[in-house]
């Protein structure tokens, strides 16, 4: 119980806590303080004394910021004495501050402003030396004028405690101070991550958007909220507009994952919407207008068309290859970038209209063996706690293949603020250097594909110390005696000897695990992309099991879903073996419910995933492909045979905003739209469903990508050609969609953990984690509460497999792939966003400094890196990041991706192909 | 190991006996700047940015802390340093001649060092011993009532 305390302001009479600031309890009240240093996000600083008080029975005027709040304070926050005081601090912060109100870009938006004019202040009454600073606009993003600084230290308490890297702090004292980055150094040259947290909480003009700059005052633009496109986090923002021109994008303060703050992809990263790249007429080759057929693997020239023309193509030859090849010679890869009423569509496209269940997505690249791993472990495959309660509960951090701080900024933020404001304890266990080591108490620094090994070793130390959740285990879980005796053959000294991880750092890992409750694991790629995917995860699985950290908050399992709506385009049945909510294509049960609600035979054949798909189009299996919104050249493993691959399918139909790497493969083009001109709703990867709204009118020419597959449905339905029936009486048979609610009425009656997710609630501002059961149902924070979705968690006895392809001889190097902050996936959207393009121009392949004096490079060298697949060159990039006899690389860029080399050597269940190892040769080049 | 500032090139083993010391010890920013800055003679950028990476102490803390004490240099120092009164007694006796004439034959600014770093000259605010103004401490000795050209003298014979 907290305690009350009463107190009174302005003779108002209020029940405010033991522990509040005086400013806390007034503004819970409604009453107004004015303030500069503070920020509702932050802790108090008390540096502006604007926010001073008089308080009764104190000698002088407090800062109501600092004050705390105890039973009996009677406080005036506008008495006499007290406006002279504010009056004389802002006079003074004046005497020091550029009047240029009518250029600054603050204006409208300027909290110095706003109480000048409030309390009159125009600048005269003080003149004395003005600071004189030079403007640095050299980074691409933000714009620092110290000249109108005001000390109050919001940056710096953002970057410490929001961000966490500290960049920026307060040097030199009295009139001489100043805020600056790093060591005194510019931004881009300090650990600034450009968050820009920073620009968020700025009162005044001092830090600003460059993007913004002259493109008008904040009160001339229409403000959107919506979600961030880049990652599965799911950050709410605000995007301002101002003549259909994304001008600024701030976070939404009350967001429940990002409380206002992002990352820099998400705030200075949406200039991609106007880029000149984009697509707006939709384009066909020749050969498909003279009626002729393709000669062979040359497609021919492009000819852009109208939508008519396109669709019709479109529609006929998706009919005529169905009707000459059957449904199954049809793909169709949807899309994690499109919201989950798209991939609902494109899942009736493929199921209903089609007749296939090869539907896949790139889910099957990042987080398969997630799903697959924790069905078999669980019962169900999703993140089972929230970003929440895992950052702020968790005693212990496990973060294991997941180089968080770059791939997911804003809970890589949180995981930071949880180490440094609460000291949770942080295990990373990690091949590379990456940031987030800075923060950890221990670094596992373990081979590549060595996971499983380690794993057991640390479950084999649990256990031979007693640390192990015997009611847990004894209460909800089943296979025991089984894992363990396999877990026994992993003793310290034979895990070291696999993994390269010092025996005494098993011993001390073991120990934390063991004895602090609750822990939270924490996985991406690093334990997905691997032929042991699956069994990577369940040995996650059997870790949680065994401590016990399954149901409970701030404990579960944590895989953190890379793409904005990885997470829903899985749950829409982007899948090959489900519909949507997981009901297996092979039941007869589901498929009896999806023909009658769509009006056509359901196929109970599991169809084909993304990586067998593209393959069998070189063999003649797959004669067609639907492709929405995603670029196989650039993210399928092994980009020579992919390119060999599409070279030799029928007909490709791509439907995407840019011309990307894979559209030279295409044979027809149908311009879709970004996420601010549409609305929906994405997924996180929290299962948290929310609400995108559009911020802008279509580009012309190009449409939202819902109304695309509409037009080819109803066109493919309405066309005597058309050999498949469909019975129009069904209830859902229909694809006469006017708004995308009206496609997440049918979602909600056919997708039970959807049920309740109607947008009335969401255009409320209610989100909510499925399962959603019913329109009252507030969702679902944590699963596996009490039981699993399984019944009993399955514990599996797992060993050590060693990666497919090993180095050699010829190939003596291990080459691991990835992303990094200020780049996304295969760079379509990032490579198209000014900014993130100047701050991270080129590919860099990072080689360890042994590595490094061995091959004979130095700083500026550039090195081949060759696989049995193919080469790449790119500038090495030395550093201790990587461990000896290991590069990595990433796959932004297509001059030199990192998929040139990597195999589709796939995981036998999950079918994920193992990106993070492959054997390589590499050589300075001179 | 070593690193390389302003074409100087440092030995990092004292430095990482230094940082051993106080391996375990939060908040120990000012005795590390205090020890570093005694072997080193002043606080060189890549020396702080190693204190920063083996401490895990962020770069701009340790630039705060540095910056806001006056008794932290961040620009080499020369070898001998000069500081020369100008507290009220001694500007009124003319500290500022002793100065000029440091400057101009020892090619020592105020406030900086000469070329070859034999000198650092200081101006500070009162030593407390006004009887002897114009005063000027040579690294530990106290000069009183001087004149500018013998004190050049004195201080050319220094090594």
């Amino acid at each position: 119980m907290i305690e009350k305390a009463t107190i009174t302001i302005d003779g108002k009479k209020i029940q405010a806590r033991y522990g509040q600031t005086v400013l806390q309890a007034a503004r819970e009240h409604g009453i107004y303080i004015p303030v500069l240093c503070d920020h509702p996000a932050l802790p108090p600083e008390g540096a502006c004394r604007i926010c001073l008080v008089e308080i009764e029975r104190q000698r002088t005027l407090q800062p109501a910021c600092t004050f705390p709040v105890s039973e009996g304070l009677v406080i005036h926050t506008h008495s006499p004495k007290v406006m002279e005081a504010r009056k004389f601090s802002l006079e003074l912060l004046i005497s020091d501050h550029p009047l240029d109100c009518m250029t600054c870009e603050a204006t409208g938006n300027c909290l110095l402003q706003d109480l000048a004019y409030e309390y009159g202040i125009t600048g005269d009454r003080y003149q004395g030396e003005k600071h004189s600073y030079a403007i640095d606009a050299s980074n691409p993003f933000i714009v620092v004028d110290r000249n109108k600084c005001i000390l109050c230290r919001r940056c710096v308490r953002a970057c410490t405690y929001i961000n966490g890297v500290e960049a920026i702090s307060v040097f030199y004292r009295g009139f001489n101070a100043y805020i600056g980055f790093g060591a005194d150094s510019t931004m881009q040259d300090s650990p600034c991550e450009f968050c820009g947290s920073c620009v968020e909480v700025c009162p005044t003009g001092a830090l600003w958007p460059k993007m913004t700059l002259g493109k008008g005052r904040p009160y001339q633009l229409q403000k959107v909220q919506t979600v961030c496109t880049y990652c599965g986090v799911g950050c709410q923002i605000e995007l301002q507009v101002r003549n259909n021109h994304i001008v600024n994008v701030v976070g939404v303060e009350n967001a429940p994952v990002n409380q206002g703050f992002t990352c820099v992809k998400g705030r200075f990263g949406n200039d991609f919407v106007h880029h000149a790249d984009r697509l707006t007429k939709p384009r066909v080759r020749k050969y498909l207008l003279e009626g002729g057929k393709r000669a062979g693997k040359e497609r021919g020239e492009w000819i852009e068309v109208d939508w008519d023309t396109a669709l019709e193509i479109v529609s006929r030859k998706l009919i005529e290859t169905r009707n000459t090849y059957g449904s199954d010679a049809v793909g169709l890869l949807t899309s994690a970038k499109c919201t989950n009423e798209e991939n609902y569509l494109m899942n009736k496209l493929a199921r209903q209209i089609i007749g296939t269940n090869n539907i896949d997505h790139c889910a099957r690249l990042c987080h398969s063996s997630t799903v697959a791993g924790l069905a078999i472990s669980f019962g169900s495959g999703a993140m089972s706690n929230s970003i929440e309660d895992v950052t702020q509960q968790a005693k212990v951090f496990f973060v294991i293949g997941s180089n968080t701080t770059e791939q997911h900024p804003v809970i890589g933020m949180k995981i930071r603020q949880a180490v440094r404001q609460r000291d949770a304890i942080l295990i990373v266990a990690d091949p590379r250097q990456i940031p987030l080591v800075d923060f950890a108490t221990l670094h596992l620094q373990h081979k590549p594909g060595t996971d499983i090994a380690l794993l057991n070793g640390l479950m084999y130390l649990i256990l031979k110390n007693g640390w192990e959740d015997k009611d847990f285990i004894a209460e909800r879980t089943e296979g025991f005696e089984e894992f363990k005796a396999v877990v026994e053959q992993y003793p310290p000294e034979v895990v070291s000897e696999i993994t390269g991880v010092p025996q005494e750092l098993l011993h001390e890992a073991a120990q934390i695990m063991g004895t602090h409750k609750p822990m939270a694991v924490i996985w991406a790629m690093g334990i997905t992309q691997h032929t042991t995917g699956v069994y990577n995860v369940m040995s996650l699985a059997n870790l949680q099991m065994l401590l016990g950290n399954m149901g409970i908050p701030g404990g579960g399992v944590n895989p953190l879903r890379g793409q904005n709506n990885v997470q829903g385009a899985c749950d829409m049945g982007g899948l090959p073996n489900v519909y949507p909510a997981y009901q297996p294509v092979t039941s007869e049960e589901a498929a009896k419910k999806f023909s009658e609600a769509w009006g056509a035979p359901m196929s109970t054949k599991v169809g084909m995933t993304v990586t067998e798909m593209i393959p069998a189009a070189k063999e003649g299996k797959i004669k067609a492909l639907y492709i929405m919104a995603e670029d196989p050249m650039m993210s399928d493993p092994d980009t020579n045979h992919v390119r060999e691959c599409l070279e030799a399918c029928e007909f490709v139909v791509l439907q995407d905003i840019f011309y990307t790497e894979t559209a030279p493969y295409a044979d027809v083009l149908l311009p879709g739209v970004s996420f601010a001109e549409k609305s929906g709703t994405f997924t996180n990867t929290e299962r948290r469903i929310q609400l995108v709204r559009q911020a802008l009118q279509p580009l012309e020419g190009a449409r939202p990508d819902w109304q695309i597959l509409c037009e080819v449905a109803n066109r493919i339905l309405a066309s005597p050609e058309n050999g498949r029936k469909v019975d129009n009486q069904a209830p859902y048979a229909h694809w006469d969609y006017r708004q995308p609610s009206e496609i997440m009425d049918e979602i909600n009656a056919l997708a039970p953990s959807y049920a309740g997710v109607k947008y009335e609630r969401l255009q409320r501002g209610e989100t909510f984690q499925w399962p959603v059961k019913d329109e009252h149902h507030v969702g679902t924070p944590i699963l596996h509460v009490g039981k699993f979705a399984r019944g009993l968690g399955k514990f599996a006895a797992i060993e050590h497999i060693p990666a497919a392809e090993l180095p050699d001889e010829a190939y003596p190097m291990i080459l691991s792939t990835g992303r990094v902050l200020y780049h996304w996936h295969g760079g379509e959207l990032s490579r198209r966003s000014q900014g993130l393009l100047e701050i991270y121009p080129k590919p860099l392949i990072e080689v360890h400094p042994e590595d490094a004096e061995r091959l004979g490079l130095n700083g500026q060298r550039r090195v081949r890196v060759t696989s049995r697949r193919g080469s790449i060159v790119a500038e090495a990039w030395i550093t201790d990041r990587v461990l000896p006899g290991m590069v990595y690389a990433n796959f932004h860029f297509p001059e030199a991706s990192a998929n040139v080399l990597t195999h589709a050597a796939l995981d036998p269940i999950a079918k994920i192909p193992e990106y993070k190892v492959c054997a390589v040769k590499v050589e300075a080049v001179e | 190991m070593s690193e390389t500032f302003e074409d100087q090139t440092f030995d990092l083993a004292p430095l990482l006996e230094i940082l051993e010391g106080y391996k375990d010890q939060k908040g120990a920013v000012i005795p590390i700047l205090q020890r570093t800055q005694e072997v080193y003679g002043y606080l060189p950028k890549p020396i702080l940015k190693e204190i920063s990476k083996r401490m895990r102490i962020p770069l701009s803390r340790i630039q705060g802390v540095a910056t806001f004490y006056a008794q932290f240099h961040l620009k080499r120092r020369g070898r001998h340093l000069i500081r020369v009164c100008d507290g009220t007694a001694c500007h009124v006796k003319g500290a500022m001649k002793t100065v000029d004439v440091i400057h101009e034959q020892l090619e020592t600014p105020p406030g900086g060092s000469s070329p070859d770093y034999k000198y650092t000259l200081e101006i500070v605010y009162c030593l407390g011993s006004c009887g002897l103004a114009p005063v000027v401490v040579v690294d530990e000795k106290v000069y009183g009532q001087t004149e500018p050209d013998k004190l050049v003298r004195q201080l050319k014979r220094l090594d």
